[in-house]
């Protein structure tokens, strides 16, 4: 029994350890083998000059990672909120599904990537664009998920209500959404990375800060260490709004189960 | 696909009269092409009329007769740079899946490597790779090899982990029952948990595609040398609206294409198997 235990409690201790070991083998590799092969710092920095470049414009990076937070986050909210009605509207509507249906098929197959042009020299080169642009990229997947969950909800629940005399609404919101809240979340959670790739890609093609500017900008100077600095804080900032989104899913999925 | 649970319903709707069975061109069977179809038109028409009534429009849009015709005008202007894009797509798609199935295969091979990568894997999945774009014109210069290890460090991850969670996902039963047949390994990995990976593994493929061809689009923005995304970048900066739509519609049709190929694929793999899987849109 004792040693059952133990074996689960050192898989798990293996489980955490594993992953990030192979993250400082690849870090202490990574250093030797710039410091021992000589590569230049212009092509490849080590981990060590990265870190030190961090600490040294972190201030500066996270003013610009507050650019791209705020954008991508009305972007993400802006496509929440419009996918969500979308669903909702599709799912209880024949007529409307069979209109958009192969429209939002096709949406999902094309590279949206490539309208990014369009939207600066529909809005302009400021945030607008920006966040419109964004709101675009992470709008269908959160507008599929919604859709597919209000459709599979679990049919004698419905019937249940309406037997008992609720109204389409109430059985909406008491039974469809909470049925949807799982694959909501999962297009949520997806959305929330597209929104902040959505930014950093308009930042690319036409902007003065951000972090997908300083991005850019580094690397057409070749400081390979900021670019490195400035992926760093970009990475953390999309972590970080996805870690919100799951937080946030498991605080209303215990909600809805009371 | 990603939204089958409509096509379903759509198909239950449409059988449900009697007449309809009857009547080959019944209004119930044809309202699933004809309405997307009447969307279709009257978006065509309604841009069309916009752009002709009000001129001031033109600063943005052009009108869909003006693309067409500049479409082809331009066309042999146009393939040189939609054949850059559909090679770079096509080239780093296919490295993406020898690298990304051997790498899922191992992973779910060997417990403790799953252990040590797996997460990092996820990890890869969420933050916004995109960024990384630069780093690859300083590693491999401005040309059509940049773009294409862009997209085939994008299609990636995807197609890994698709891949690792798609061979991890075999019954138990029936490894078991191979045991007990003392099968040898490779021959229960080909017949058992390859099959049962395949509706997994063509979501990864399909998820791997469209990043494939995101990162050759980001990464012709980025190099600005040839391919579609740069005339649609170009065209969009020198405010020559036609160019830049005719451009982005031979770009949905490249889209569509190579994704459609992997959804071909995806039926030859499920007949060859001789069972409809039922595939998971990655989303």
């Amino acid at each position: 029994m004792t040693g059952g235990r133990q074996t689960g409690r050192h898989e798990r201790l293996l489980a955490f350890a594993l992953p990030v070991a192979t993250a400082i083998v690849v870090a202490l590799v990574w250093q030797a083998t710039v410091t021992l092969a000589d590569i230049r710092e212009i092509l490849l920095p080590t981990p060590g000059a990265i870190a030190e470049n961090l600490a040294r414009t972190l201030p500066s990076l996270l003013n610009q990672a507050l650019v791209t937070g705020r954008e991508a986050l009305a972007g993400f909210a802006l496509a929440v909120v419009a996918g969500f009605i979308g669903a909702a509207a599709i799912s209880s509507s024949k007529l409307l599904r069979e209109i958009f249906y192969p429209a939002i098929v096709a949406m999902q197959l094309i590279p949206k990537v490539a309208l990014a042009p369009l939207f600066l020299v529909f809005l302009g080169i400021g945030a607008e664009a920006r966040i419109t642009f964004a709101a675009l990229l992470s709008f269908f997947p959160v507008l599929i998920s919604t859709a597919v969950g209000l459709h599979n909800t679990d049919l004698t629940a419905v019937r249940l209500c309406r037997s008992l005399g609720a109204s389409g609404w109430q059985i909406f919101w008491s039974v469809r959404v909470p049925f949807a809240l799982p694959a909501f979340f999962s297009g949520a959670r997806i959305s929330s990375t597209m929104a902040v790739t959505g930014v950093v890609i308009a930042e690319f093609i036409s902007s003065t800060d951000g972090l997908g500017f300083v991005i850019v900008d580094q690397g057409a100077h070749a400081r390979t260490a900021a670019v490195f600095a400035a992926i760093t804080v970009l990475c953390a900032l999309g972590l970080a709004l996805y870690g919100v989104v799951a937080g946030i899913e498991k605080l209303s999925v215990r909600w809805y189960r009371g | 696909m990603t939204v089958l649970p409509f096509a379903a319903q759509q198909a239950a709707d449409t059988e449900e009269t009697p007449a309809a069975r009857r009547l080959p061109l019944s209004w119930a069977r044809l309202r699933p092409i004809v309405l997307p179809l009447g969307l279709f038109l009257l978006w065509l028409g309604g841009w069309e009329w916009v752009v002709d009534r009000f001129p001031a429009s033109r600063s943005v849009l052009a009108a869909p007769s003006e693309i067409a015709a500049i479409l082809v005008r331009s066309f042999p202007l146009l393939v040189p740079h939609l054949l850059s894009t559909a090679r770079d797509t096509v080239m780093g798609f296919a490295l993406a899946v020898v690298v990304g199935v051997v790498l899922g295969s191992a992973l779910a091979q060997f417990r403790r490597l799953n252990q040590a990568l797996f997460p990092h894997l996820v990890l890869f999945q969420i933050v916004p790779k995109i960024a990384l774009a630069p780093l690859f014109i300083i590693w491999l210069g401005v040309g059509s090899e940049s773009r294409l290890v862009f997209a085939l460090f994008l299609s990636f991850f995807p197609i890994a982990a698709a891949t690792a969670t798609g061979l991890a996902a075999t019954r138990p039963e029936a490894l078991r029952l191979c045991a007990a047949l003392t099968a040898p390994p490779w021959r229960t990995f080909f017949a058992v948990r390859v099959p049962f990976a395949i509706p997994a593994l063509f979501a990864g493929l399909k998820m791997g595609m469209t990043m494939a061809l995101i990162g050759t689009i980001v990464g012709e923005f980025v190099t600005g040398q040839e391919g579609l995304g740069y005339v649609v970048m170009f065209a969009a900066a020198g405010a020559d609206n036609a160019l830049t739509f005719a451009a982005l519609t031979l770009l949905c049709a490249v889209g569509l294409v190579v994704y459609g190929a992997v959804v071909l694929a995806e039926i030859f793999a499920q007949r060859w198997y001789g069972a409809p899987f039922v595939t998971e849109g990655f989303n």
